[in-house]
């Protein structure tokens, strides 16, 4: 292992971890709050996500009791209702993707070698929008308002007329601020994975966790945007009465349901790779050999991403879609099966070859295998039409969906967690416990889910409160009941365990089960930093090659073990072969990312008890504070005013052309993209099947309008463009004008816009065509606002001196979004005001 | 050699093939939509209907497209090592798989009327 900073093997290492330490350390007290480490942020998005899922059981356990008899009034018909809707919500909203979302944002930069994520503020306001948008929709429960028409909200039965107090509504807003921590926690995992990885580990050398985590990751950012269009239609038809999803105005309830499933399918799958991404990485381990057949794994990863988004018309075989149309997606369906299966093989001759050690984390693998094959097998069931038009909407599909979700995910989580608590902790968990914990979950769950199969299959619905004595169903329903008591009491016991280990618990040895990952070379439990200098990594298994490289780390023999400059620093490697381009240099803690989430949380609430003025306020509040946030950046005094880097070291990221924040624009612009290629979806779909819609015979948005704000859009980017040409020759001259004048043309297109928008009149809340244009108009000013602002933005920071031909970064970012918003602005254009005069209605 | 310049070797190509199964199937599913919305063929027709016989066109040429492609990646990987080799192996599965897909998926373009 060569280093690139020898220099540093002269460093005192205690020296070297308290210069660090006196820049990473995490502060105490009420500025805690400011904390962005992602140590710290990952074991917090942990924690609250088991408070979630506290909670989330505690309503199935409810659920359970209300069905172990029949003819029960333990609950009445309205509140079972809301807690079978808030059972489903929480427990996939608030924990399931939160939780692993944690898990890989604690784990991910101490596996690739980084010091922390790329960017730190965003997983702090991630976090925010979590806790904040959890805590507002759990709060519905309280007051007996919750969402009641399932955790799918199946339009017209969550529209107003069917729903009409609060309950649609907490759902929609509170989830979607929820998913701002999603998709900000998605961006920032595919780029830390792309851009951080410690020197010479290229591509095909990386964890198979660090492949399934970017490929979840990706999906987030692919699959949520559906969900967000989808909610932010429906919140605007029950608070402003805009006819989306009714037939009457030219809407179509099943729109909801392509939109719910575009994101829903995929869902199960961002929930499966990462628990399955925990099974690659303990099976070698445990079975002391390499993964058999790595490639293949990354194959199946990949063919799993994709092929999971070509399944959600699954969801829907019984809402009259033609049969041929069925035909392709019962097809992907069992596609599906291919790549999972590989897994299961490779994971199988991996154990077969070699000599696999039964303790407690495998324990709970071994159970995922068992269950979560049973759970692949039904889903194979489902995907042929005819079975699944049988079985559709009774227990049967509520049993295979908890065989693949808690098989799936809950057990390799916890498998998981029991692998890496003496990383959390630096001590052992007790294997007594934890095996008594094993065998009650296990048992527990397949007595209630086995047994719900049969329950089905004897044509039980799900989602009725209760059902009659002499139906054939009571014994199956108590069997599942009490089955359910004795999971809980089994999950209570890990719990417990847990809980107790980190008084009670042995204190674990350096790298307790000889792993292979860079993880096991931080301290237990692990510094703010992680690592006091980044090793050169020259194949997938580190720490077996080279047991002694923890301690080589640690006295500082390898790179960047400096700490005089007070920057948090670590490498900006190549995607592809992991040499190192530059050092990218990381913003401290901050109370920005706090104060944004705060202010976006008053916005959900005002929405939510409709003080829109308010709402309308807060959103400038919480752009005003994102944006002072983002002003801290580049050369900024508060950033990296200087570019001062040790002899042989690469330059700063701010001083180049390409750093961290031009890639996460770039995965932001494709979760926009997909946000957009959704709306479009929509525009034309209810325009080809929606029988009500009616195409005016007069459209009413002026083309020469909408052209002239397209070309003065298309002169604003370019002249962007010709002041990158610029920067990259170290030229900045005018640097200042070019930008004012860029701003000046984004103000022409949006002042165009707007006078298109205003001209065509519309009635927005009569036709589900004006409706749709205004949403699509709105989008084009906000993203030409927000483009204009940022530019200024800018310009004056040339005058500060913070960005010109020294710090040329980030008008390269700005430059992304000009592009994206030429090329969707004409894209409407096309679709919204050429095609319909082309085609007509 | 027109396929040597697709440079197999790039990771890019670990996403290409499933991104253009992707459209694939996004394109016959809309299609088959759009067509059945604006000019069904009379059901008596089965499945011998214009709309088949396109969609089934499509799919032909796009498996064919993706296994001249997958062979061509088990070429380019023959001629590597290393990383290189790696991406083109992984890519040339990736490309077989989805010519599978599409014969998979498209099978009942053959027999199953479009619009019932």
């Amino acid at each position: 292992m060569k280093s690139v900073n020898q220099e540093a093997i002269e460093h005192d290492p205690q020296q070297l971890h308290n210069d660090l330490h006196a820049i990473w350390c995490n502060p105490k007290g009420l500025r805690s709050l400011t904390i962005v480490n992602h140590t710290t942020l990952g074991l917090r998005f942990m924690v609250t996500g088991m408070v979630f899922f506290l909670i989330g059981g505690i309503l199935a356990m409810l659920v359970r009791t209300q069905l172990a008899m029949p003819d029960q009034n333990f609950m009445s018909p309205e509140i079972y209702n809301q807690v079978t809707t808030m059972h489903g919500t929480v427990m996939m909203f608030l924990f399931a993707i939160p939780m692993l979302e944690g898990l890989a944002i604690y784990l991910i930069p101490k596996m690739i070698g980084a010091r922390d994520l790329v960017c730190p503020r965003l997983t702090s306001l991630g976090y925010f929008c979590y806790l904040f948008g959890g805590i507002i929709l759990t709060s519905s429960l309280i007051i007996e308002m919750a969402p009641s028409s399932g955790w799918f909200m199946y339009t017209p039965l969550s529209s107003k007329e069917f729903a009409p107090d609060l309950g649609s509504d907490f759902w929609l807003l509170g989830i979607t601020f929820v998913e701002i921590s999603a998709v900000s926690a998605g961006v920032e995992l595919v780029v830390s994975i792309l851009r951080t990885r410690t020197q010479g580990m290229a591509l095909h050398k990386m964890p198979l966790f660090a492949w399934y985590i970017l490929a979840m990751a990706l999906m987030i950012v692919v699959g949520f945007p559906p969900l967000i269009l989808g909610s932010i239609l429906l919140e605007l038809e029950r608070a402003v009465g805009m006819p989306f999803f009714q037939i009457a105005g030219g809407g179509d309830p099943l729109l909801w349901q392509h939109l719910f499933w575009l994101f829903g399918h995929p869902e199960v799958y961002i929930i499966f790779l990462p628990a399955a991404g925990i099974v690659s990485t303990l099976i070698p381990v445990f079975a002391g050999r390499p993964i058999v057949g790595y490639g293949w794994v990354v194959f199946a990863i990949i063919v799993t991403g994709f092929i999971s988004f070509g399944l959600w018309v699954h969801h829907m075989f019984t809402v009259g879609i033609p049969q041929l149309a069925q035909a392709f997606f019962s097809a992907a369906s069992m596609l599906v099966a291919v790549p999972t299966a590989i897994q299961v093989f490779v994971w199988l001759a991996t154990l077969w070859l070699g000599k696999p050690k039964m303790k407690l984390p495998m324990l709970w693998v071994m159970g995922f295998l068992i269950i979560f094959v049973c759970g692949g097998l039904t889903g194979v069931m489902l995907a042929l039409v005819p079975f699944n038009w049988q079985v559709h909407d009774t227990h049967f599909v509520v049993a295979h969906m908890h065989y693949v979700l808690v098989g799936g995910m809950f057990f390799p989580l916890i498998a998981g967690l029991y692998y890496w608590l003496p990383l959390f902790s630096g001590r052992m968990p007790s294997e007594n416990l934890g095996r008594w914990g094993f065998w009650l979950t296990f048992l527990g769950f397949n007595g209630t889910f086995l047994i719900m199969h049969w329950t089905g299959l004897l044509g039980m619905p799900r989602r009725v409160y209760t059902y009659e004595a002499g139906s054939g169903w009571e014994i199956y329903n108590l069997f599942s009941s009490v089955s359910s008591f004795v999971l809980s009491a089994g999950i209570a016991m890990v719990l417990l365990d847990i809980a107790l280990h980190f008084r009670y618990g042995k204190p674990a040895k350096h790298n307790p089960w000889n792993a292979d990952t860079l993880e096991w070379a931080n301290t237990m439990p692990p510094s703010a930093y992680n690592f006091v200098s980044l090793p050169n990594v020259g194949s997938r298994h580190p720490l077996w090659d080279d047991p002694n490289l923890p301690h080589t780390m640690k006295e500082g023999k390898h790179g960047l073990a400096v700490a005089t400059h007070g920057r948090r620093e670590m490498y900006g490697t190549d995607p592809i072969t992991g040499k190192i381009r530059e050092i990218i240099h990381l913003p401290g803690n901050s109370w920005w990312p706090l104060f944004a989430a705060a202010a976006l949380a008053v916005v959900c609430l005002s929405l939510l008890t409709e003080v829109y003025a308010l709402a309308g306020v807060f959103v400038i509040i919480a752009g005003v504070f994102l944006l002072r946030w983002s002003w801290e950046n580049g050369a900024h005094p508060s950033a990296a005013p200087n570019a001062d880097v040790a002899t042989g070291d690469p330059p700063l990221h701010s001083r180049t052309m390409d750093g961290p924040g031009l890639w996460a624009m770039a995965v932001f612009l494709i979760a926009n993209g997909s946000f957009f290629l959704s709306y479009l979806f929509g525009w034309f779909y209810l325009w080809t099947v929606s029988p009500e819609w009616r195409m005016p015979d007069i459209p009413p948005l002026s083309l020469l309008v909408m052209v002239l704000a397209g070309l003065a859009l298309l002169a604003g980017s370019t002249v962007i463009e010709k002041l990158l040409r610029g920067l990259r020759e170290q030229r900045d001259g005018r640097l200042a004008a070019g930008l004012y004048l860029a701003g000046g043309l984004g103000t022409i297109q949006a002042v165009l816009t707007g006078w298109a928008l205003f001209s065509a009149e519309l009635s927005p809340t009569q036709t589900t065509h004006d409706a749709v244009m205004l949403v699509g108009l709105f989008y084009a000013l906000f993203h030409g606002g927000l483009a204009v602002i940022l530019t200024v933005l800018q310009a004056l920071r040339v005058g500060y001196g913070y960005v010109g031909a020294h710090a040329p970064f980030e008008p390269a970012v700005v430059a992304l979004l000009w592009r994206y918003n030429v090329i969707t602005f004409w894209l409407l254009i096309g679709a919204l005001a050429v095609l319909p005069r082309v085609i007509g209605g | 050699m027109l396929l040597a310049r697709f440079q197999f070797t790039h990771p890019i190509h670990l996403v290409v093939g499933l991104m253009l199964w992707s459209l694939w199937f996004v394109g016959v599913y809309s299609g088959l939509s759009v067509a059945c919305a604006v000019a069904p063929p009379p059901p008596e027709a089965g499945a011998f209907t214009g709309l088949n016989a396109a969609l089934g066109g499509v799919s032909l040429i796009t498996a064919v497209g993706f296994a001249v492609l997958a062979w061509g990646g088990g070429q380019a990987a023959k001629q590597h090592q290393g990383r290189q080799r790696f991406h083109a192996t992984v890519s040339a599965w990736l490309y077989l798989f989805s010519a599978f897909g599409v014969v998979f998926a498209g099978m009942p373009i053959i027999s199953v009327p479009p619009c019932l």
